[in-house]
């Protein structure tokens, strides 16, 4: 095995997931809503992108973007039709709903695209770096490049801005942040089109590196799921070691022991975690 | 009203045994009964947990592959009869329970729904990829359903042989819901659900409650996935999908939770929707969706709220 290799694609992956899982974890963290539609989404996304190139010929650079766009306004209707169960906070019936539009999003799909495995083609794919016996895309380098300016954006807008305020004190509290005239409602639905926008892009970045199913689904970004609750719920930058870690876990695991039950191990490592620090990794407040 | 309700109901239940008879007797009727009874099974035992603990539990489909895989492979490998393979359905249900409801004692809310999805997750994988299961080709060529005592009883496989037995099934599982709701664990599981407070000022051991109440839901689920394994022939990873999980909680949801009869008539509709008035595999993908997330956005109380509603406006 070359590790330095291994280490690459750990990296690689890692930021995948982180950049995957951000928009869940800022979800999670201010509205306390579980989207477990969050995989159709990331496979819509996916989808719009490539059908935008194949039947208008748009290029893929601006593709994606449609796809951000595009999203962030299915955000817009998703959590309208929300809203009152938001607002009411009845987390139970909210995971319940996300389920069913999950469905809703899978069947619909695959009326609209077909059955097929198709690719979403980048051209920075192609573009491949050797540096002695490691290797990579330059797609894998502009992933990377964007989760961390993405972070690091969400971070400043989060601790340095009036917006970010207005954020968490609706997280912290949102009966208290509303007689403080903080439109919670506004801040929900903001924050629930920033989950959509944010996994759209997750979608343009990554889903090139494979063929795209409308049945993958949550398979795509389960991982993601361990990237949210390990690092900590609603924790930015929790989610990026998180990511970062299950990056390498994945990697080193695939290939020191088995690339089948990587998923598999991943979650028992969650399972774990969970047993031994329930409070202190996923605490409730 | 209330006093002859559940009696009612559970007469209701009893009758239905000749509906596939007066339905015409073919065997699309049989068929669409008999999964109806086992799908209803299925998700009577998650409704234990939505119900009565107001936790969503993404992980019942474990016990149900689990009941299906006991079924398959003690009955294709050791030859067991239906006695034996359902005996063992319920206690491997038990054991993975009892591991899953440990894990998941201390979470509540999402991280639960979240843990027991993870858990899902792991035990697909290992039954796709472990060849001791059948890995992905899962379990071929199950024998037809040997239940007999005293040389009397049911042998068979096609669907009109088993409907007696899917139906039994259904009339034990109602009974055992029934005597759960007056039970003692019942009423706690409610109070803590309701008022955790109260619970705990009266001395309830609000984890324990969770605890035993998740562990009595496991069987039910595994006992509808070992009737599935012979209704079928065959097991295999797709009985994790999340047709299984989404029909599950669209059938709780649908008439109202807390219903007796609630599950029942959800899995009956959803059934006969996709059987007699199916638009397509993915088609019928977006109806139940769709119903799933219009009937909790809507009419958060299921139709007996709609319903409720009518009658309000109508005094």
């Amino acid at each position: 095995m070359n590790l330095a290799q291994q280490i690459i694609n750990g990296l690689v992956l890692g930021s995948g997931y982180a950049l995957i899982a951000i928009g869940w974890t800022v979800l999670l963290g201010a509205a306390r809503l579980v989207n477990f539609a969050h995989g159709q989404l990331y496979m819509l996304a996916a989808f719009l992108a490539w059908a935008a190139m194949q039947q208008y010929g748009v290029d893929y650079y601006v593709a994606v973007p449609i796809a951000v766009l595009a999203l962030g306004l299915l955000g817009v209707v998703l959590q309208g039709v929300m809203l009152p169960l938001v607002m009411q906070q009845n987390l139970t019936s909210l995971m319940i709903v996300t389920l069913g539009f999950g469905y809703v999003f899978q069947g619909g799909a695959a009326r609209v695209f077909g059955g097929d495995p198709q690719r979403l083609i980048s051209p920075l794919q192609a573009e491949s770096i050797r540096y002695g016996d490691i290797w990579f895309t330059l797609q894998d380098v502009v992933t990377l490049a964007g989760t961390l300016m993405l972070f690091g954006f969400l971070w400043l807008v989060m601790n340095r801005t009036r917006l970010g305020a207005l954020v968490r004190s609706v997280a912290e509290d949102p009966k208290l942040a509303q007689l403080f005239g903080i439109d919670a409602s506004r801040v929900y639905i903001g924050v629930f089109v920033f989950e959509c926008a944010a996994v759209a892009l997750g979608a343009g970045l990554v889903a090139p590196r494979s063929p795209i199913l409308t049945s993958m689904g949550f398979d795509e970004v389960i991982l993601t799921f361990v990237v949210v609750v390990l690092g900590g719920i609603g924790s930015v930058g929790g989610s990026l070691l998180a990511g970062f870690g299950l990056g390498m876990f994945t990697a080193l695991f695939g290939a020191l022991v088995s690339p089948a039950y990587t998923t598999a191990a991943a979650f028992l490592l969650l399972l774990i975690v969970l047993v031994t620090r329930p409070d202190g990794l996923a605490a409730r407040r | 009203m209330t006093r002859i309700a559940t009696p009612l109901a559970l007469l209701l239940a009893a009758l239905a045994y000749f509906v596939p008879a007066a339905a015409g007797g073919t065997p699309v009727v049989y068929a669409a009964c008999t999964t109806i009874a086992i799908l209803a099974v299925m998700a009577y035992g998650a409704d234990l947990i939505l119900s009565y603990l107001g936790e969503v539990s993404l992980g019942h489909t474990i016990f149900w592959a689990a009941g299906g895989y006991a079924a398959a492979m003690l009955s294709v490998g050791p030859g067991w009869n239906g006695w034996m393979t359902a005996g063992a359905s319920v206690a491997i249900a038990l054991v993975l329970a009892c591991v899953l409801g440990w894990v998941t004692l201390r979470t509540r809310e999402f991280v639960f729904s979240l843990v027991t999805y993870a858990a899902a997750v792991v035990a697909m994988e290992v039954a796709f990829n472990w060849s001791f299961l059948g890995g992905s080709d899962g379990i071929v060529g199950v024998p037809p359903l040997e239940l007999t005592l005293f040389g009397r009883g049911i042998t068979g496989s096609t669907n009109a042989e088993l409907w007696p037995v899917a139906w039994g099934l259904l009339m034990l599982t109602l009974l055992f819901i029934q005597r759960f709701r007056q039970s003692r664990l019942g009423t706690s599981a409610l109070m803590v659900q309701m008022n955790p407070d109260l619970a705990q000022a009266l001395g309830v051991d609000a984890r324990s409650v969770r605890f035993l109440v998740f562990v009595a839901s496991a069987p039910i689920s595994a006992l509808a996935g070992w009737l599935y394994a012979y209704q079928r022939a065959y097991v295999g990873p797709d009985m994790f999908e999340s047709y299984f999980l989404v029909l599950m909680l669209t059938a709780i949801v649908i008439v109202g939770r807390r219903l007796l009869l609630g599950p029942l008539i959800g899995t009956a509709l959803i059934i006969v929707q996709q059987t007699f008035f199916s638009i397509g595999g993915d088609g019928d993908k977006i109806v139940l969706g769709a119903v799933l997330a219009a009937i909790l956005l809507v009419w958060p109380k299921g139709l007996i709220g709609l319903w409720e509603l009518m009658r309000v406006r109508r005094a």
